[in-house]
C-alpha cells in the first residue's frame, strides 16, 4: 500500500508518469487511477464545502467588524456634535444674556468665563469682539486684548453666519486651538457685536481615546481639505495634511477598507462629517482582529482537510488495492481456464486424430494377422512347405503391403506432431491441405461426403508455421464434417487461390449453417454451436489466435441450412507477430 | 455338431482381410462366403442364408450398424459378429442392443473367432427348434 500511495504522489508530482505506469503495469496504473478518482470523487466536496465556509466565515466576520466600527464611529461623532452643539448653546446663551456693554466690562467677562468654564471643558479663553474686528474685552491666558480680526476668515464668515466653528489654527498664540464664535445683532444701533471662545485641541483628542481602540488603531479629526485637526498617533502632525485621499463625504459614516495605507498592509478606515463644525472624524483601525479569526478557522479547517485526505486516501488505497487484486485473481483464474482448455481442445482434436489413425491402422494389422496366420496354418497342415512357395511369396508380398500402409500412416501422425511446435518452414499449401484430409478419408469416404478439391496449382509455396496451419485447418475440416446433417448427401468443397502476396484457403460445406445473431459470436472463447460434450468452444477461439498471430486473417459466411464458408488468408511470407 | 455345416458370410471392404480370414476360417472346416460391402451382403442373404455373419462396422455406402438392424429384423435367425478396426464402447453396447452377438477387435485371434463363431452357431440352434 505504501508503495502505491509513493506512485500516487509521484503521478500528482509528475502526471506524465502515469502513462508510463500504465505501459508497464496494467493493474498497478488501474490502481492509481481508481485511487485517485476515488480521493478526487470524496475529497473535492469538502474541499468546496470547506472553501465556502471559509469565506462565508470570514465575510460574516467582516461585516459584522464593520458594523462595529460603524456603530463606535457614529457614537463618537454624535459626542462631538453634541461637544460643539453645548459650547455654541453656552455661547448663545451667555451673548443673549448680557448685554456688548455688560460683557465688554472685563470683570463682568471673567466672572462669565468662570461659570462657563466650570461647566464644560476645555474652555481655553473667552473675547468679546465688536462690529470692527477689535477685542474689546478678553479672559484668558493670553494678552490679546485690542487685537484686530478684521482681517480673519473667522471673522467674515460669523458675521454671515452668525454662528462660526474654526478649523484648527495657530492664531496669535502659536498652539493648536479652534474658536467659535456667535454674532449678537444690535437693530437699534444698526450694528452688531462677536462672542467668541477658543477651545483647546487637547479637549478634542480625548474623544479619539474614549473609542477604546487598540494600541495599532488611529482616531483623528481632519477638516475638509484634509488637513489633520487633532493629533495623528501615525498619519501625521496637527495641521499636516492626511496622506491618502478619503472618498467623497456621504451622510452617515462611511467605511471602506484600504489595502496599502503607509503604516498597515490591511486597514479599515472609518469616518463620518460631524453636524455643526467644518470636521471630519476619521478612523484608521488595522484590520488584524478580524483576520485573526480566521486564521484560527484555517487552521482548524486546514486540519480537518488534511486528516480528512490522508484517511480518505488510505481508505480508498485499501478499497482499490483489494479491488485490483480482485480483478488480477479473475483474470488469472480466466486465463488459467482458457489455458486448461485450450490444453483440452488439443487433447480433444488429438484424440479424434487417434480414433482415425486406429482405425486405419487396425486394418493392415488384421490382414498382416491373417496372412502371417494363414502361412502358419499352411505350414502346420503341409507336409512339403516348399510346395506352397510361390503362395507364401504372396502372402508374403501382401504383408509388406500393410505394414507399408501403417508406415505411411505413422509417419504421418509423426510428421504432424512434431510440427506442433512453432516453426517456420517453406511449405506448399496444397500439400499441407492433402496431409490434413489424410486423417479425415475414411471418415468422408464411410461417410459418403462429396469432396471437391479446387486447389490452384500456381500457388506460390509460403514461409509460415506449417504445424499451426494444419491445426486450423484440421479444426475448420472437422467442424465443416460436423455441421454436415444426416440424411442428406454432404459436401465439402476446399479451394485455394493467391492474390496480393496471399495464400486464400476456404472451406464451405452444405451443413446446418449458422443463424446470423450466433455468427458474431463463434470466435468467441467456450463458445460452441455443436451439441453439448461435443465441442469444447475454442477450435475456432484458437484456431483465430493462430490466424493473427501469422498475419492472416480468417472470415466466415453462412447461411442457416444452407451451408457455412470459411475463409483464411495467410501472408506468403508472415513473421510472427 | 457338425462343424462342417456351419455357413459363415465375411463382409469387409477391405479385400484382402475378408480373403485371408475366409481362407483360413475354410481350413478350421467352415463354409465361408464373403462379401465386400453391406449392400453386397443382404443382396446374398437373399440367394443362401448363413448361420454366422461376420460384420465390419465402418465400410464405403452401408454402414456396418445399419446392415446389422436390415438383418436383424429380415432374418432374425442368422448371429451376426461383429468385427471392427475401430470399435469404441458405445458401437459396442448398440451393437448388443441390436441384437449382435458379439463384438471383437481387429486384429482378433483366429481362434478366438472360430470359438465364437460355433458359439454363435449354438446360440442359433438352440433358438431355433
Amino acid at each position: 500500500m505504501i508503495q502505491t500511495i509513493r506512485d500516487i504522489f509521484r503521478v500528482i508530482r509528475h502526471p506524465g508518469d502515469l502513462f508510463s505506469i500504465s505501459a508497464a503495469d496494467p493493474y498497478k496504473s488501474l490502481k492509481i487511477r481508481v485511487v485517485l478518482l476515488d480521493a478526487i470523487l470524496s475529497l473535492l466536496p469538502l474541499v468546496i464545502v470547506v472553501t465556502i465556509s471559509y469565506f462565508w466565515f470570514q465575510s460574516i466576520l467582516k461585516e459584522d467588524y464593520r458594523s462595529q466600527i460603524k456603530w463606535q464611529i457614529e457614537n463618537t461623532k454624535q459626542s462631538l456634535d453634541f461637544f460643539i452643539e453645548e459650547r455654541v448653546s453656552g455661547l448663545r446663551f451667555i451673548a443673549s444674556t448680557f448685554t456688548y456693554e455688560q460683557l465688554s466690562d472685563r470683570k463682568t467677562l471673567a466672572n462669565v468665563f468662570l461659570k462657563f468654564k466650570r461647566e464644560v471643558s476645555g474652555l481655553v479663553d473667552l473675547g468679546v469682539i465688536d462690529s470692527n474686528g477689535i477685542q474689546q474685552a478678553y479672559v484668558g491666558p493670553y494678552k490679546l486684548e485690542g487685537k484686530d480680526y478684521s482681517n480673519h476668515d473667522w471673522f467674515d464668515e460669523v458675521t454671515v453666519r452668525n454662528v462660526y466653528v474654526s478649523d484648527v489654527f495657530m492664531g496669535y498664540r502659536k498652539l493648536p486651538h479652534f474658536a467659535i464664535a456667535v454674532k449678537r445683532e444690535l437693530p437699534e444701533q444698526g450694528t452688531f457685536w462677536i462672542l467668541r471662545a477658543t477651545i483647546d485641541v487637547e479637549t478634542l483628542s480625548k474623544f479619539a481615546s474614549a473609542m477604546n481602540l487598540g494600541a495599532e488603531d488611529d482616531a483623528f479629526l481632519i477638516n475638509k481639505e484634509g488637513v489633520i485637526q487633532t493629533p495623528s498617533q501615525f498619519h501625521g502632525n496637527v495641521l499636516g495634511k492626511l496622506t491618502f485621499p478619503l472618498p467623497g463625504s456621504q451622510q452617515g459614516v462611511t467605511v471602506h477598507e484600504i489595502t496599502e495605507s503607509p503604516h498597515h498592509e490591511c486597514t479599515i478606515c472609518g469616518y463620518a462629517e460631524l453636524k455643526n463644525s467644518p470636521w471630519i472624524l476619521v478612523a484608521m483601525i488595522q484590520s488584524a482582529p478580524y483576520l485573526k479569526i480566521p486564521r484560527i478557522f484555517k487552521n482548524e479547517l486546514l486540519f480537518i482537510i488534511i486528516i480528512s485526505t490522508i484517511i480518505g486516501i488510505i481508505v480508498v488505497t485499501r478499497i482499490a488495492n483489494t479491488l485490483v487484486n480482485r480483478i488480477q485473481e479473475a483474470e488469472k483464474e480466466r486465463e488459467d481456464a482458457i489455458a486448461q482448455s485450450e490444453h483440452a481442445s488439443k487433447l480433444a482434436s488429438v484424440g479424434r486424430l487417434a480414433s482415425g489413425v486406429a482405425h486405419e491402422i487396425n486394418n493392415p494389422l488384421a490382414i498382416i494377422n491373417e496372412k502371417a496366420g494363414l502361412i502358419k496354418d499352411i505350414l502346420e497342415v503341409s507336409e512339403d512347405p516348399s510346395k506352397n512357395r510361390e503362395k507364401f511369396l504372396g502372402l508374403i508380398n501382401s504383408i509388406f503391403d500393410s505394414v507399408s500402409r501403417c508406415r505411411t500412416i505413422t509417419h504421418r501422425l509423426l510428421g504432424f506432431s512434431r510440427r506442433m511446435d512453432t516453426a517456420h518452414e517453406l511449405f506448399d499449401m496444397n500439400d499441407a491441405i492433402r496431409e490434413v484430409l489424410g486423417f479425415l478419408e475414411k471418415e468422408i469416404m464411410f461417410r459418403n461426403i462429396r469432396l471437391e478439391l479446387v486447389l490452384a496449382e500456381d500457388l506460390p509455396r509460403l514461409m509460415s508455421d506449417k504445424g499451426q496451419i494444419q491445426q486450423v485447418l484440421l479444426n475448420i475440416f472437422n467442424n465443416a464434417l460436423d455441421a454436415l446433417l444426416e440424411g442428406k448427401e454432404g459436401a465439402i468443397t476446399i479451394t485455394t487461390d493467391s492474390k496480393d502476396q496471399k495464400i486464400r484457403v476456404s472451406v464451405s460445406d452444405n451443413g446446418h449453417g449458422i443463424p446470423k445473431d450466433k455468427l458474431k459470436k463463434i470466435f468467441e472463447p467456450f463458445y460452441s454451436t455443436k451439441e453439448k460434450g461435443k465441442g469444447t468452444g475454442l477450435g475456432l477461439f484458437i484456431s483465430y489466435g493462430i490466424i493473427k498471430k501469422l498475419g492472416g486473417n480468417i472470415l466466415v459466411e453462412s447461411e442457416a441450412t444452407k451451408g457455412t464458408k470459411f475463409t483464411i488468408e495467410i501472408p506468403t511470407t508472415s513473421t510472427s507477430q | 455338431m457338425k462343424q462342417a455345416g456351419i455357413k459363415v458370410l465375411i463382409v469387409d471392404d477391405e479385400v484382402a482381410l475378408a480373403n485371408t480370414l475366409a481362407q483360413r476360417l475354410k481350413m478350421r472346416d467352415l463354409q465361408v462366403e464373403t462379401a465386400y460391402n453391406g449392400e453386397e451382403a443382404l443382396s446374398r442373404l437373399k440367394q443362401e442364408e448363413p448361420d454366422v455373419m461376420v460384420l465390419d462396422l465402418r465400410m464405403p455406402g452401408m454402414q456396418g450398424m445399419d446392415v446389422l438392424k436390415e438383418v436383424k429384423k429380415t432374418h432374425p435367425h442368422i448371429q451376426v459378429i461383429i468385427l471392427t478396426g475401430h470399435g469404441t464402447d458405445k458401437e459396442e453396447e448398440e451393437a448388443k442392443i441390436l441384437g449382435g452377438f458379439c463384438f471383437l477387435k481387429k486384429p482378433a485371434e483366429i481362434e478366438t473367432l472360430a470359438a465364437k463363431i460355433k458359439g454363435a452357431f449354438s446360440e442359433k440352434c438352440a433358438k431355433t427348434p
